[in-house]
């Protein structure tokens, strides 16, 4: 259970998020959509704790994520790259993060094969390509196997074959029981992945609710989001 | 527990850290050895009559370990993950792994201290029985006390870079900083000819905490040279924690 309520941040003098409020339930998959610069990462930071709200809360289960003891068994979390320094290998990488959180060596090569990149554990992070780097960060997600996913545009750089699996990878954690929340602004995709959708543009959450409402009298949830975000289709799209 | 532990294996992991580690333990001892010859001549002439501090002395020169140990802590969070994210950095998996930030910055100085405090107890104990060696009844046996001293300015002098890293957020500033100060100029040591309140900045301060005889400007206890060389570093360590603590990532 992911509950945001009321957040504000500024940043560089700028209001970039205006009392931003929403739920991800568990058993369902939430996708939260907007156009570049809406401000999905900058929410998703301070869910994670990494940037502070000027006001409001952001709580995982009914707790702000830096009072997690051990978080990566409650929350796995993917933003941008993949978190690894680029003279690591996969599999040091995957091992010193376990290890902050008293995990096993042995979830490094378990996570790296969920996410096909057994045949990678070798090789040095700054050496991935953009696919292999996200595949690699949702692993990093994986290894406390949390009841909370958080993920930030977790298609992006996937290839074709990449983009079913997560497909099928969400809709299963959702299945068991899981909190997932991601990002995106690719609306087919979110259309066929998520169970809920919110909205969000200019900082503003303009809609949130089940996916059929969300949509309404629209032909698809595309037509809905233009009309919301008063984007012109054929604009910058 | 757990964070230590990791914190220790990401330093270990990190090939700039071996490059730390085999410089400061490897560079006390050579110049100890280059020395040598020299050295010897001065003493056979007795030009060279005070010989209580050979080896110890030679130790100052190993200093680019802890300090590169120390910033690479730090700097090593900071630098960009690849050209595909450039604003991804390790930082963002170290918080998401332990979001308790000041629980965080204990992890990594606990680890850091660990780390340089084996190092300086090998170098210590290599340039000193090198000095036995090469010199024999010539150098004295430095007091346990001074050692165990020279062993602290390394960890304070390391926990120093770490300080000065956690506040500027990166590695170029701290390195240039403190290498340069520590081998080819010593803007400190030309301070001290200006003011005598020079002596009191921590390069200068801290070498005092096991070196007598040498040609300080003013003269400081060692007890007191330590004290100084931890208020330094403590006030330092307050001040990035501060900072750590308050800032977006
Ligand atoms: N460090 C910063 N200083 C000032 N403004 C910032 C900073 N970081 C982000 N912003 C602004 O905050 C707003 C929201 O950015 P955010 O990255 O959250 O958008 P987003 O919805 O994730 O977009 P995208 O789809 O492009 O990833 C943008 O207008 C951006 O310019
Ligand atoms: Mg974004």
């Amino acid at each position: 259970m992911i509950t945001i309520d009321r957040i504000s941040k500024t940043k560089s003098r700028t209001q970039i998020l205006h009392e931003v409020t929403f739920e991800a339930r568990p058993g369902r998959v939430t996708g939260f959509l907007g156009p570049n610069g809406a401000g999905k990462t900058s929410t998703l930071r301070i869910l994670l704790g990494l940037d502070r709200p000027q006001s409001g809360t952001a709580l995982i289960c009914g707790r702000r994520y830096q009072k997690l003891d051990r978080p990566l068994l409650t929350v796995g979390a993917l933003l941008d790259g993949s978190g690894a320094h680029r003279a690591r290998t996969a599999r040091a990488h995957l091992r010193w993060v376990a290890a902050s959180n008293g995990l096993p060596d042995s979830r490094a090569d378990e996570v790296l094969e969920v996410v096909g990149l057994t045949g990678d554990a070798r090789k040095r992070a700054g050496r991935f390509s953009l696919g292999m780097s996200r595949r690699l960060g949702l692993a990093t997600a994986l290894l406390g196997d949390p009841a909370v996913l958080v993920l930030d545009e977790p298609v992006n750089g996937l290839d074709p074959a990449g983009i079913r699996w997560m497909r099928e990878f969400l809709r299963d954690s959702a299945a068991q029981g899981r909190t997932v929340l991601l990002s995106s602004h690719l609306m087919g995709e979110l259309a066929e992945t998520a169970d809920d959708v919110i909205v969000i543009d200019k900082g503003r959450i303009v809609i949130q609710g089940g996916l059929a409402d969300v949509i309404g009298d629209h032909r698809t949830l595309e037509d809905a989001f233009f009309e919301l975000t008063a984007t012109e289709a054929g604009g910058p799209w | 527990m757990s964070p230590v532990r990791a914190e220790l294996r990401k330093l270990l992991g990190l090939p700039t850290a071996w490059v730390g580690l085999v410089l400061g333990t490897l560079t006390a001892p050579v110049v100890l050895l280059l020395n040598a010859p020299y050295t010897r001549r001065a003493i056979a002439a007795g030009t060279l009559t005070d010989t209580s501090d050979l080896g110890l002395r030679d130790l100052g020169i190993g200093l680019i370990g802890p300090i590169v140990l120390g910033v690479i802590v730090v700097s090593s969070e900071y630098t960009s993950t690849g050209q595909d994210a450039p604003g991804a950095r390790q930082l963002t998996a170290t918080l998401a792994a332990v979001p308790d930030r000041l629980r965080l910055l204990v992890a990594k100085a606990t680890a850091l201290v660990l780390v340089v405090a084996a190092q300086a107890a090998v170098t210590t104990a290599a340039t000193l029985t090198l000095t036995q060696v090469l010199y024999g009844e010539h150098a004295p046996a430095p007091a346990p006390a001074r050692v165990v001293a020279a062993i602290l300015y390394w960890t304070l002098t390391a926990l120093l870079a770490y300080a000065i890293a956690l506040i500027s957020r990166n590695g170029i500033v701290p390195l240039t900083l403190l290498i340069i100060n520590s081998s080819v100029v010593s803007v400190s040591y030309l301070l001290t000819k200006v003011t005598d309140l020079a002596s009191y900045l921590p390069d200068i301060v801290g070498a005092q905490m096991f070196i007598g005889s040498a040609d300080f400007p003013v003269e400081i206890a060692p007890v007191t040279a330590g004290l100084v060389m931890t208020a330094w570093v403590i006030a330092l360590l307050v001040v990035g924690a501060v900072l750590f603590e308050r800032r977006d990532v």
